[in-house]
Order: C-alpha cells, then sequence, then structure tokens
C-alpha cells in the first residue's frame, strides 16, 4: 500500500454528486477524493449506486447535480471518448472487448486513440505508423508480461475462460496509458484461485505502473486487504469512508451492508 | 581442433566460452523471448555477460572456491550465473524451482551458499523465508525484479545491478576475465547436481569440468550427432544434469542453438514456433503428448481419423527398417511418401517436430510402446540411460536402435555387470563424490567402480536392457522376482491413466495403486455423458472404474501369470509433489506412498 500523507493532491474529486432515474435516486449528494496512486475502493449492497458512480466518471451518465474533478478539471459534460482519453480508463463488470478478436489485437485496439497517424501512412505502413505501431506493441507486451497472458497471446478472446477474460479486459484497460483505472467488480464470478491470482496482478498494477486505481467489489476480504481507502454506499447515500480496518468496526456498516450480528 | 583439446581433457567450461566466443563471435548462442519476440544473443554477447555477472559476483565478495546457487526457471541469465560461478573458481548449484522453502533451506544450507540467483518474486520469497537459518548467506540476486520495489531487505540486489558493477569494472581491464578463466583448471569441481531423492534427503553431487566435458564427447555425441546446425529448446529444469548438459556444457562444445521457452506455460507453442531439430524429453511429457495425439484423435473428424490409421500402419512397416538405420526397400518408399503427406507431416507440425531429427527419452523409464508410437511418425527416437552421478547419460544407441533397450554402454567408460546383475561403471564421466557426504560416496564408488543400484542384463549384440531399480524388486511370496516398473510404465500407456504404483513385495499376488489422468478422463467422461465435479467425484465413480479395470486387463493380458494384476484402487487424490508424494522430477516416492496408503493397500489383501 503506498504510503499516504494528507497534503498530497487529490487525483480526481467528486463532489456533492446527485444522480436519479426518474423517482429513484442512484446517488445523493455523494462525495469523495481520491489522492494520486492509491486504492480507493467502493464498497455497498446491491443498488447502492456503484456502478452509478463509475459511469458519471466516465461520462455515459451525466448527473443531475454536483460536480466530479479530475486533476482539476470539471469533467461533468464532457464526452465519454474525451474522458478516457484524459487519462481514466475503465474495466467493465460485463467485460468489454470484441470475441472475436485475439487478445494481442484487442489490446492493440484499445491504444486507437494514442495513435496519430492517418490513412494513407496506414495503409503503406511506414514512417509514422511503423514507430507507433512498434511503440503500442512494446507497451502491450509489457501489459501481457505483467498479467501473464503470454500463453493466450494469440488466442480470440471469446474462447478464453471466464477469469482470463476477465483478466484480459483489465489489460485492455490499462493498454489504453490511464493515470486512473476504475475497476467494477474485478473478482466476481471467480473462483478462490483466481481471485487470489486477481489480487495479485491488482497490486502488481499499482505498484509497477504507478497508478491510481478504483475498485468496485462485493468481496469484502479483498477490499480489505488491498485498498488505502475504502467508502461505503448504501442506497445513494455514503454512510461511512476511511481505512479499511476503520470500516470494519463501524457499525453502521456493519447494519447496512455485513448484516447485523 | 577444438574438440581434440577437450578430448585430451585439459579443458573447462568457461575455457570453451572463451574459445567459442572467439570462432563464432556474432553467431546467434541462444534465442529467448522477451516481449512476444525470439530475440538473439550472440557467442560473443554470451561471454560478455558471462565476463559481467563473474565480476560483479566478485565485487560481491565472492572468491575461488565459494559456492552460489541458482533458483528459477530456465532463462539466459540461469545459464550466465551458472558459467560464471565457474570461471572465477567457484562451485554453482542448481535448485528446483518447484522445490518448497523447506528443500530450499535444506539445499541452500548443505552447499554453503555464499550468494543465490533467483529468477523472480515466488523464489526470492521462498529465499527470505528460509534466510534466518542461513548465516552464510551474503547475497540475494533477483533476475526479474517485478513485485519485489517494495522489498526491503539488505540481502535483494538486481541481477542487472551485479552485472552493471562488473562491467564497470571490466571496462578499466578488459583482459581481466579471461585470465581468470583461463585459470579454471580441469578437475576443479564446476557445479554440485543435487539428486532428486527418491529416497532420504538430497545429496548433492560434485561434477568436474573434466567430468562433464569426457561425459559430452565420449558418451553423448557418438549417440546424438550434434552440430553447430542444430537447435534445441531448452524447457527441462536446469538443475537437472541432463538439461544442464544440452543447454549449458554441449552447445560450448559443438556451437549449436539454445532457445529457452517464454514460461512454462507456453512450451507447446514455443516447440511449435522453433521446431527444434533435437528433442530432449522425460517420459512423462513424451507420454502426455502421446495421449493428446490420441485424445485429439477421438474429437476430430473420421477421415482424419482414417488418415492417422493409414499412417499408423505405414509406420509399422518401416520403423523395422528405421531401426536398424538401414534404407526403405523400393517397394515401401511410396507407401512412406503417402503416408507422410497425409499423416506424418500434419501430426509432427501440430506437436512441432517437423524438423526433428531426434527424439531421446532419458530420466526414467518409458513405456516401449509411447517410443514406438513417435518411431511411427518416422522420428528417430532413442532412449538413453544415464545417472547424476555420471555427469549424464552412460549408454545410448550407437548405430542399430532396439526396442526396450538403453542401447550400449558408451565407449568412453569400463563397464560391467556384477553377478547380481548390477550395472558398474568406471571411467573419466564418473562424479569426484558426494558434497559433504563421505559415507554415501564410498557406498556408491566401491574399488573405484560406481554402482548405479539398477539391475540390468545384456543381449548377444552388447545392447542394454534396464530391469530395474535393484531395490524396488519385488519378490512375492511365492519367489518370483517382478520388475515394477515395466509393469507400471505398460499401464501408463493408456491415455486414462497417469500414474501407476504396483505392490506385491512378499504378497501372494500383485495389485497396484493408481493415478488417473484428469484431463483425458474427464475428457471421457464428457464424452460418455457422466457426470462429475472434481478429480475426488471421478476416482470414486464405478463407471469410471469399469474404464480402469478394461485398461488394466489390456494390460494384464501381455503379462506373465505371476505379473498379473489382480486388484487395483484408484487414488481418491492426485499425488503432488507439496505432499512429498513425488520428486521435483515428478518420479513417485514409493516408500512414502507405500505408507500414506497403507490403508488401500492392506483393504486390496484383505478382501481377497
Amino acid at each position: 500500500m503506498a504510503v499516504l500523507n494528507d497534503n498530497q493532491a487529490y487525483h480526481l474529486e467528486v463532489d456533492h454528486l446527485t444522480m436519479g432515474f426518474g423517482g429513484v435516486v442512484a446517488l445523493q449528494d455523494v462525495s469523495l477524493k481520491v489522492r494520486q496512486g492509491e486504492i480507493y475502493s467502493i464498497i455497498g449492497p446491491n443498488g447502492a449506486g456503484k456502478t452509478t458512480l463509475f459511469n458519471c466518471i466516465s461520462g455515459i451518465y451525466r448527473p443531475q447535480a454536483g460536480s466530479i474533478r479530475f486533476r482539476g478539471r470539471e469533467l461533468i459534460g464532457v464526452k465519454p471518448h474525451k474522458i478516457s482519453q484524459s487519462g481514466i480508463a475503465r474495466a467493465f463488470q460485463n467485460i468489454a472487448l470484441f470475441q472475436g478478436m485475439t487478445v494481442l489485437e484487442n489490446l492493440m485496439a484499445a491504444r486507437g486513440h494514442l495513435q496519430k497517424y492517418g490513412l494513407l501512412t496506414a495503409a503503406v505502413f511506414l514512417g509514422r505508423c511503423k514507430k507507433e505501431e512498434a511503440l503500442s506493441r512494446d507497451r502491450v507486451e509489457d501489459i501481457i508480461e505483467l498479467l501473464d497472458l503470454q500463453r493466450v497471446r494469440h488466442m480470440p478472446v471469446g474462447a478464453l475462460p471466464y477469469g482470463l477474460q476477465k483478466r484480459v479486459e483489465l489489460g485492455r484497460a490499462l493498454a489504453m496509458d490511464p493515470q486512473i483505472i476504475l475497476v467494477d467488480e474485478p473478482v466476481s464470478g471467480m473462483n478462490l484461485e483466481e481471485r487470489e491470482d486477481m489480487a495479485r496482478y491488482l497490486l502488481d498494477i499499482h505498484e509497477s505502473m504507478s497508478l491510481t486505481v478504483m475498485i468496485i467489489e462485493h468481496d469484502m476480504g479483498l477490499v480489505m486487504d488491498l485498498s488505502d481507502t475504502v467508502t461505503v454506499l448504501n442506497f445513494g447515500i455514503k454512510i461511512a469512508e476511511g481505512k479499511p480496518g476503520d470500516i470494519y468496526a463501524n457499525p453502521e456498516v456493519i447494519t447496512a451492508y455485513l448484516g447485523q450480528a | 581442433m577444438k574438440v581434440d583439446d577437450a578430448k585430451s581433457s585439459n579443458t573447462t567450461l568457461p575455457k570453451l566460452l572463451l574459445h567459442n566466443a572467439q570462432l563464432y563471435r556474432d553467431r546467434v548462442a541462444m534465442r529467448t523471448k522477451y516481449k512476444g519476440i525470439w530475440r538473439e544473443i550472440s557467442w560473443q554477447g554470451y561471454a560478455n555477460r558471462v565476463a559481467q555477472f563473474c565480476w560483479g559476483l566478485m565485487e560481491l565478495g565472492m572468491k575461488k572456491g565459494d559456492h552460489a546457487s541458482i533458483l528459477g526457471e530456465n532463462c539466459p541469465e540461469w545459464v550466465f550465473a551458472d558459467l560464471a560461478i565457474q570461471s572465477l573458481g567457484g562451485v554453482s548449484v542448481g535448485v528446483y524451482p518447484t522445490n518448497s522453502v523447506e528443500q530450499v533451506r535444506y539445499i541452500l544450507d548443505h552447499s554453503r551458499s555464499k550468494v543465490v540467483v533467483v529468477k523472480d518474486q515466488e523464489q526470492a520469497d521462498k529465499v527470505l523465508a528460509a534466510k534466518a537459518d542461513l548465516p552464510e548467506l551474503q547475497a540475494i540476486v533477483v533476475i526479474d525484479m517485478k513485485g519485489l520495489a517494495h522489498y526491503e531487505d539488505p540481502l535483494l540486489i538486481s541481477y542487472k545491478d551485479v552485472e552493471k558493477k562488473g562491467a564497470e569494472v571490466l571496462a578499466q581491464q578488459p583482459e581481466a576475465f579471461s585470465e581468470i578463466a583461463e585459470a579454471t583448471q580441469p578437475d576443479d569441481v564446476a557445479f554440485i547436481v543435487y539428486t532428486s531423492g527418491t529416497t532420504g534427503p538430497p545429496k548433492g553431487a560434485m561434477i568436474s569440468h573434466r567430468n562433464i566435458i569426457h561425459q559430452v564427447i565420449t558418451t553423448l555425441q557418438p549417440v546424438l550427432h550434434f552440430t553447430d546446425q542444430d537447435s534445441l529448446l531448452s524447457y527441462l529444469p536446469l538443475c537437472h544434469i541432463f538439461e544442464r548438459n544440452l543447454s549449458m556444457a554441449m552447445p560450448l562444445v559443438f556451437g549449436y542453438v539454445v532457445n529457452f521457452a517464454e514460461s512454462i506455460d507456453t512450451v507447446q507453442e514455443n516447440i511449435r514456433e522453433i521446431s527444434p531439430t533435437f528433442f530432449a524429453a522425460v517420459p512423462r511429457i513424451l507420454e502426455k503428448l502421446h495421449s493428446s495425439v490420441q485424445i485429439k484423435l477421438q474429437n476430430s473428424t473420421p477421415l482424419k481419423r482414417l488418415g492417422f490409421r493409414f499412417g499408423e500402419w505405414v509406420g509399422k512397416k518401416i520403423v523395422p527398417y528405421k531401426m536398424k538405420r538401414i534404407s526403405l526397400p523400393l517397394r515401401l518408399r511410396p507407401l512412406y511418401g503417402l503416408a507422410y503427406l497425409v499423416s506424418f507431416r500434419p501430426v509432427r507440425e501440430k506437436l512441432g517436430l517437423l524438423r526433428c531429427r531426434c527424439i531421446m527419452s532419458g530420466g526414467a523409464p518409458i513405456a516401449p510402446e509411447v517410443l514406438a508410437f513417435f518411431r511411427q511418425l518416422g522420428i528417430t527416437t532413442i532412449e538413453m540411460y544415464g545417472l547424476t552421478e555420471t555427469s549424464g547419460g552412460c549408454t545410448g544407441p550407437l548405430h542399430e536402435i532396439k526396442h526396450g533397450s538403453v542401447g550400449q554402454p558408451s565407449t568412453g567408460l569400463e563397464f560391467k555387470l556384477a553377478d547380481d546383475g548390477e550395472i558398474l561403471f568406471k571411467g573419466d564421466s564418473v562424479f569426484s563424490g558426494y558434497y559433504r557426504d563421505d559415507a554415501a560416496t564410498a557406498e556408491i564408488l566401491r574399488d573405484g567402480w560406481l554402482h548405479t543400484g539398477d539391475v540390468g542384463k545384456l543381449d548377444d549384440d552388447g545392447h542394454l536392457y534396464i530391469v530395474d531399480r535393484k531395490k524396488d524388486i519385488i519378490i512375492t511370496s511365492g519367489g518370483k522376482n517382478i520388475s515394477p516398473s515395466e509393469i507400471e510404465n505398460k499401464l501408463k500407456c493408456s491415455p486414462y491413466i497417469k500414474e501407476a504404483i504396483i505392490v506385491g513385495d512378499g504378497r501372494k499376488f500383485v495389485t497396484s495403486l493408481i493415478q488417473i489422468d484428469y484431463d483425458n478422463v474427464g475428457n471421457w467422461a464428457q464424452n460418455n455423458k457422466v457426470a462429475f465435479t472434481t478429480y475426488k467425484s471421478l476416482a470414486t465413480n464405478p463407471i469410471i472404474y469399469r474404464l480402469i479395470e478394461d485398461e488394466v486387463q489390456a494390460v494384464n493380458a501381455g503379462l506373465a501369470q505371476v505379473e498379473k494384476i489382480k486388484k487395483f484402487k484408484i487414488l481418491e487424490k492426485e499425488l503432488d509433489q507439496d505432499d512429498e508424494e513425488l520428486t521435483a522430477t515428478q518420479k513417485v516416492k514409493r516408500k512414502v506412498i507405500a505408507k500414506r496408503f497403507q490403508k488401500e493397500i492392506e483393504e486390496m489383501y484383505r478382501s481377497a
């Protein structure tokens, strides 16, 4: 876990965010501050608004009130593709990969926004195109190594088991060269061994790429082991924020989420 | 010229490295897959990196006579470190990457290692866990620092940093390395190989430069015929004498290319990419390739199956000629050509054996049926016999290959069979003794003869057949001698049986414990609509019992009456190295298994 001090700059600031769908209020006056380089987890029961929060950050939803600032710049109203280009990548819970393409192709495709060459140079594969493609491949190979995907490099994603697809999904987000990565339920539907592997990969990523990582997760064990800071949502309201140990001890959290003993 | 030098035994491995660097310079010595692309390392680059690491180790405080261990999967750095340690007059010790913390602690402690070179975080963690009991350990050099950035142990240092330290010094005095490498002597111990230890704790066999070079030239080369045009894939554990010879010592003499597999998972793909000209394997791997073809065949189209059967039919006809190494009679040639097109070529391509001129099996006994399969694909397949204590091989087919034989005793060694049939050897390849274990050395080296502990018999042409380990031979209560490994290997030929242990010492009849092959039996169960969840549910399913029973009956049909397996039991758990049931080379530890599964064994005999 990264060493934190309070003076450190906030990487992402969410201020008094409110988001409703018709009569349902999914997020109500939620504020949180994510420091540069920390692992920040958001937990809460089903329907607590966790994924809605991610959708607001990545620009898919437009909240009714509040603001989201990334390195001081307002994100609300910015188009999702602009947000991802500015350095916020997202690994989706329900795997967003091209099923018919290989692992390598999927990861290369994720870097499309970083390529500056035009159609003509691409057609002859010379000059800038060649250089940029080589650079991209280099980065992608780093990610393949980091996530131990060597064996499946040339396999179509659709043919891989679920646990591996989740890992490729994470790799796809990483391939975008982000500064913050939003990871939505990285271990849902996985067995114990796959969970342990995923936890190790998340730590490796955090350490070797010095990224800010935001995680939504149900697996309390994983969250408590990995996170620097945990926020608990319940029915769209933030009920607690703090270090993992404090959250465990918080009576309100126990009632809302962990169940009353 | 070089070979003659080596024959006169005045050379050492570091000297050969210097020689090759001058002779071959920019020619490729090694390839390693990095970031998805095969990168080449020239002979000059090879020698430079050994020199830099060697000097880096000396900067860390290593001196002539010191010991250092290497722990990790195969990679060029493994070999660089090995030769670097030898070059400064030290002794290098290989440790299996699959060893537990306890075993790592034992070997590092017993070998008195001052430095340990580890591959990655996984191995570094093991050494750090054992560190408190290793007062002599001065540095842990890590090849791949991934995941170690936040470790703050003062002993940890990255391989690159050590290399850099050495490079700085060598930049000042470029001749320094060749001076120390030239000072190495043939009778210096080059490395220690810890035997995998089917009985008791591992023993450290000391191998000198003279031992290994004599071995390579007089025993291996007359059988394997390497040239500098060969290439092979390094994937078996380098700390084992077999791979050490193939990936480190032999290329230094013959100048062929060694390719390092990207990771353990990718060996299959890497073989296909490289298409090595020589493929060395332990029985388990050949058994696996064999059963993978059988299984894929079951799932393929009838036309392909027909093609394969045709190939098999032709294969059986050509094998006798191939094994005698005489040319095919004219009438068989068109058949062979056709079978090559429809069967041999595609199968060999799938296995990555298209360019392969020779498959060699060693390390443990193998079933002749598995060898026959590869021979029927038109690949010369040989079996060699050898021990860590003879620095590798000691027999091999010099010309004719005989089914079930391990070939003729090496011409470089003196050979005889003791009165009780035990195989004995004497000569320059025979090791210098066990490190810190004079009692064991005296036991195996008596009157200058190495007592292998294996029983063999010779045929009229001087081909050797291994019967079994002397101590493993079963004498039934009826007084009959039975070789368990022969029956076990026949059982293991079945794609559904992964491991078999024959029991019967002092008993009325022979029984067997069987571990089913989870993948293949699982596949069978799926195809036959048998529901299962885990290994255990398969192992206890009566339908699977009947499947295995049929396989056992098929084996029984080819056995003498006293050898027939009257009863068997399917093990409800898979044998595992972590549970001390298998050695690091995946050989079964009979004693442990006989003890652990005593209840199952007694049941088989009680209900008789």
